[in-house]
């Protein structure tokens, strides 16, 4: 989720697909959750369900979104969360509560055979069960696109990968992967159109500050582990921060507190990555094994994700004559 | 300044052979002749083309640059009936392009060459094999292939010297071979390069019939065809990347 509020104090410009080149460290749950509730939207869910009645409509996302990446000659790095921190829990359990709260309204419009609620209602119940997320392993591997398991956020070490440099960009559409030191974040990676291009450095240029300011601010203003100062928003964050240097003079001058304010410091300053990670970046697909994954093991409808496959088998048989310049 | 007057068929080729890579295009409006370098979205084919003084009936320019909207142009020359001349100019003022055809006035507005997808870089080709052959037995070999698969193989066999083309389909396969006499002419070498015909259709479309086609090949290398227009005034390059070949 993080903090849209940021948004008004990041750096963003559209950058055309073209000028991107390189590696992509996405946040594979931001990733695959978009498309998730895309797929869920737009598609009969007879399509997706198997006779049983297990719903991978994580498959028929990830078909849709990976042809992107491979057109572009942009090596995606899916990137799992592992355990989630302790303080995101209330975030969770509040996301779990509002889940159950919309299916409960689920529930109704079912009862009451309202279409489009249902549609609405059932991309927002969408979670990331076991099944999906060993099949959408699974289905990744088979089309060779490489998989780090993060120790806790997958933002925190894509970010930390691409401060490494092994890799060129965060995707993310998260505004938090600044507050984790990601230089490079591409955002709307799942959406049509140019992506985003968020700019740590200019970011931090433009409003003069240093990163530990900013985490600072964000905390001010609310992060996705604290509830912030009620009352402070982007612009009164980053003057308070200016004035008075850092989070606990702010606080102390106005007479706040905020709740872990530290440990939530300490998360975006130093969370939770590993340096334990390989991956090749040129891609070779089976294209064979995925299809028949996805359509014989899984049973999800061919035409479905036929153009999807096509894209992706396309864009490795044709080369491109950037090879000889 | 720019101020021209061209007949239709020389403007309407030189513009089809641009259209079927890109929409828009940059357009050099140099002293001996207007030149156009495109490169469609995918990186995958590659037009460089260029339209002497000469092949106008009158001819300004101080090396200007316009972008164009190609189907717009294409349009507007459609109004022409064969033999018409088609009168340019443009106004420096307005950015806009005065187009008259026969007392026909059209004002068409220009695009910002800065918006417009960057000119490629000519890749560095050093193909090994030469054939020569007429326009008709390009379009001759591409329909065929088309009737079977969606790509082409093209290549040269170097003992028995003929030029071949080999298209595999799902049932149906084409296979032809033009030897020396069939040709203008060959300079054999290590040739076999498969491509999208995807590509390789549309380019087809651009090449006149009773044309010199010169193509250039290579193993598992980009393909380069060489023509002229408009009484060899004009002269087309087009580029085309390989397909990996699966073994």
């Amino acid at each position: 989720m993080g903090n849209a509020a940021l948004r008004d104090i990041a750096v963003i410009e559209e950058v055309p697909f073209d000028e991107i080149e390189g590696v992509v460290a996405v946040d594979a749950h931001n990733w695959l959750y978009r498309y998730l509730t895309t797929t869920v939207k737009w598609t009969n869910s007879d399509i997706y369900t198997t006779a049983d009645g297990t719903e991978v409509a994580n498959l028929v996302g990830i078909v849709q979104g990976l042809p992107k990446f491979f057109e572009n000659d942009v090596t995606p790095v899916m990137v799992f969360d592992g355990g989630p921190s302790e303080l995101k829990e209330d975030e969770i359990e509040s996301r779990r509560e509002q889940r159950r709260s919309y299916e409960e309204q689920l529930e109704t419009a079912r009862e009451e055979g309202d279409e489009v609620a249902i549609a609405q209602l059932e991309s927002r119940t969408q979670r990331l069960t076991p099944t999906i997320q060993e099949t959408s392993r699974e289905l990744l591997r088979l089309l060779d696109v490489p998989i780090v398991e993060a120790p806790a956020e997958g933002e925190a070490q894509a970010a930390h990968m691409v401060r490494h440099g092994d890799a060129d960009y965060v995707g993310s559409e998260d505004y938090d992967a600044l507050l984790f030191g990601a230089p490079l974040t591409l955002r709307q990676l799942t959406s049509k159109g140019d992506p985003e291009l968020m700019d740590l450095e200019a970011t931090l240029e433009e409003h003069d500050l240093t990163l530990e300011q900013l985490i600072d601010a964000a905390i001010l203003i609310g992060t996705d582990f604290n509830e912030g100062v009620s009352g402070i928003g982007p612009k009164t964050a980053i003057k308070e921060i200016t004035e008075h240097g850092d989070l606990w003079s702010v606080l102390e001058a106005r007479g706040d507190t905020v709740e872990y304010g530290d440990r939530v410091r300490q998360l975006f300053r130093d969370p939770n990555v590993t340096d334990d990670y390989e991956f090749e970046t040129t891609l070779d697909p089976d294209l064979e094994a995925a299809r028949e994954y996805v359509c014989d093991e899984w049973g999800v409808d061919r035409d479905e994700v036929a153009r999807g496959f096509e894209r992706i088998e396309e864009s490795v048989t044709q080369t491109g004559l950037d090879r000889w310049t | 300044m720019f101020k021209a007057i061209v007949s239709a068929e020389t403007l309407t080729s030189a513009l089809d052979s641009v259209s079927v890579l890109v929409d828009e295009c940059k357009i050099h409006l140099e002293e001996d002749g207007l030149e156009i370098r495109a490169v469609d979205p995918a990186n995958v084919g590659m037009v460089d083309l260029s339209l002497d003084a000469a092949a106008f009936e009158s001819y300004e320019a101080d090396g200007g640059l316009i972008g164009v909207d190609l189907s717009r142009l294409e349009d507007i020359a459609g109004m022409a009936e064969s033999g018409q001349l088609i009168q340019l100019e443009l106004d420096e003022e307005t950015r806009k392009l005065q187009i008259q055809i026969d007392g026909l006035e059209y004002t068409l507005a220009l695009i910002d060459p800065d918006s417009i997808r960057q000119e490629p870089d000519i890749p560095d080709l050093d193909l090994p094999a030469e054939v020569v052959l007429e326009g008709k037995d390009v379009n001759r070999s591409v329909t065929a292939a088309d009737m079977v698969s969606d790509h082409i193989a093209l290549g040269v066999e170097e003992g028995d010297e003929y030029f071949y083309v080999d298209a595999e389909g799902d049932t149906d396969d084409v296979h032809l071979e033009l030897t020396g006499e069939d040709l203008i002419d060959l300079q054999v070498g290590p040739a076999h390069s498969l491509f999208s015909l995807d590509y390789l259709k549309d380019m087809n479309k651009a090449i006149p019939k009773d044309t010199e086609v010169t193509l250039h090949l290579g193993e598992e290398f980009p393909v380069k065809i060489y023509f002229g227009f408009a009484e060899g005034q004009g002269q087309v390059t087009y580029m085309l990347a390989p397909r990996i070949q699966s073994e």
